[in-house]
């Protein structure tokens, strides 16, 4: 989608699980070119900003996590990146992008929520990508107790593995294989210092059993949607924004390439919030028509029997019974 | 932007953005109409749109009627006229 809206990415992950050695070296290796960078740290003493020197414009958020104590901080911050932009004369450079590395303790689907909620962010900012950092060395073991880093993998388009010099193979392999039963949909790379470095592709090894935490009611797991010809995008989007009402906090991210009468569209959310799909360049993917819904507390092949119902596929029995109250 | 308020129109409902003609738009509306129509009978409430007028209408059997702009205010307008949210993946919808 080509609107004018600056590209935003989050880049998010454990107390430190390297996203700062990760943004550093994508900084000093121009990925983020022009970027300006904001970074937010729980402590009250920054120390980030120091090591990212190369930024062309960098700021930092203190003394509160961003998605919770300091929201009204970032979000502030970013309503003046938007003013400054506006400021700007159409011959001069425009910012177009931000970069936002959160603290470790930030929830990323807290922070696309602010952004999306906000009247003035939502015309100004689009958050192009989540990228998540996972402790290589430590990353199962958080898994495994931190409801926290579950969340934050399971926000992710793509992870990077860090510290994979440190940690040995077989582990490595077994976290690759976590993080993609965690999240199917993201793509997963591996960084030694913030430079790139293949990950090993976890493939035959068995994932780690994630032992259901207190407060979380069932394992989190994947299910795959394969929409037909019957499945129209209409009744998709019907049905899919009755599920997220009612059942937002079960359904954690919804991921997937949809066909639709105006193109290929990108569909993603993050719990209840639903980014505003991206138009892709018309070609055939093979994974078109495929929705990934990942959550907890339903049957996976009852979510293909209610889009049924939904898009009429099936004759409806009587559903009178439906008016009492239950 | 409004003229009343002055303020920017939100950014369409994001299952408005797979209709890119006036006609295709115009589709999704009356498809859209017709995906409620089959499901919220059976919660005892009626939804209406012709196409023209912005908004769609949803009503209970006891005369209610409201305008919506959304399908997130038809389900948030659909659970406050219930006193329950409409559950997709309720057992007893689901026919079992």
């Amino acid at each position: 989608m080509t609107d004018g809206r600056m590209r935003l990415t989050l880049l998010g992950g454990f107390l430190g699980s390297g996203k700062t050695t990760w943004l550093r070296h994508q900084l000093h290796a121009d990925a983020f070119t022009g970027a300006h960078v904001i970074v937010n740290e729980a402590a009250e003493t920054p120390i980030d900003d120091a090591l990212l020197a190369r930024a062309s414009a960098i700021e930092v958020l203190a003394g509160g996590c961003a998605c919770c104590e300091a929201r009204t901080e970032l979000v502030e911050r970013l309503r003046r990146l938007c003013d400054i932009r506006s400021r700007t004369a159409s011959g001069e450079a425009r910012l177009k992008h931000i970069v936002l590395e959160t603290s470790g303790l930030a929830d990323p689907g807290a922070i696309l929520e602010a952004i999306r909620t906000d009247p003035m962010l939502v015309h100004h900012i689009l958050v192009s990508e989540t990228i998540v950092c996972v402790d290589g060395l430590h990353g199962l073991a958080q898994l495994v107790g931190e409801p926290l880093s579950r969340r934050q993998v399971e926000a992710a388009d793509r992870l990077v593995v860090t510290k994979l010099d440190e940690a040995d193979m077989a582990s490595l392999g077994r976290l690759v294989a976590t993080l993609q039963t965690l999240s199917p949909a993201a793509m997963i790379e591996g960084a030694i210092k913030g430079s790139p470095v293949p990950p090993p592709s976890g493939e035959g090894e068995i994932p780690e059993p994630l032992p259901e935490l207190q407060g979380e009611a069932s394992a989190i797991f994947p299910t795959r949607l394969q929409l037909d010809d019957r499945i129209d995008w209409t009744a998709f989007g019907v049905w899919l924004s009755a599920l997220l009402h009612a059942r937002g906090d079960d359904v954690m991210r919804v991921k997937g390439v949809v066909r639709t009468p105006a193109g290929r569209l990108l569909l993603q959310s993050v719990r209840k919030v639903v980014q505003s799909p991206e138009m892709l360049p018309a070609q055939e993917g093979r994974e078109d028509d495929t929705i990934v819904v990942i959550g907890r507390g339903y049957r996976g092949e009852d979510l293909l029997k209610s889009l049924e119902r939904f898009a009429g596929v099936k004759e409806q029995g009587d559903l009178s019974i439906l008016r009492r109250a239950s | 932007m409004c003229a009343n308020c002055g303020y920017p129109a939100a950014p369409g409902h994001w299952t408005e953005t797979g209709a890119a003609s006036p006609g295709d738009r115009l589709r999704a509306r009356y498809r859209r109409a017709q995906v409620l129509r089959s499901v919220l009978p059976a919660y005892g409430l009626t939804a209406h749109d012709d196409g023209q007028m912005p908004g769609i209408q949803i009503g209970n059997h006891f005369g209610s009627q409201t305008i919506v702009r959304d399908l997130d205010e038809v389900w948030c307008e659909a659970e406050r006229m219930l006193g329950r949210p409409i559950d997709p993946l309720d057992p007893r919808f689901l026919g079992e």
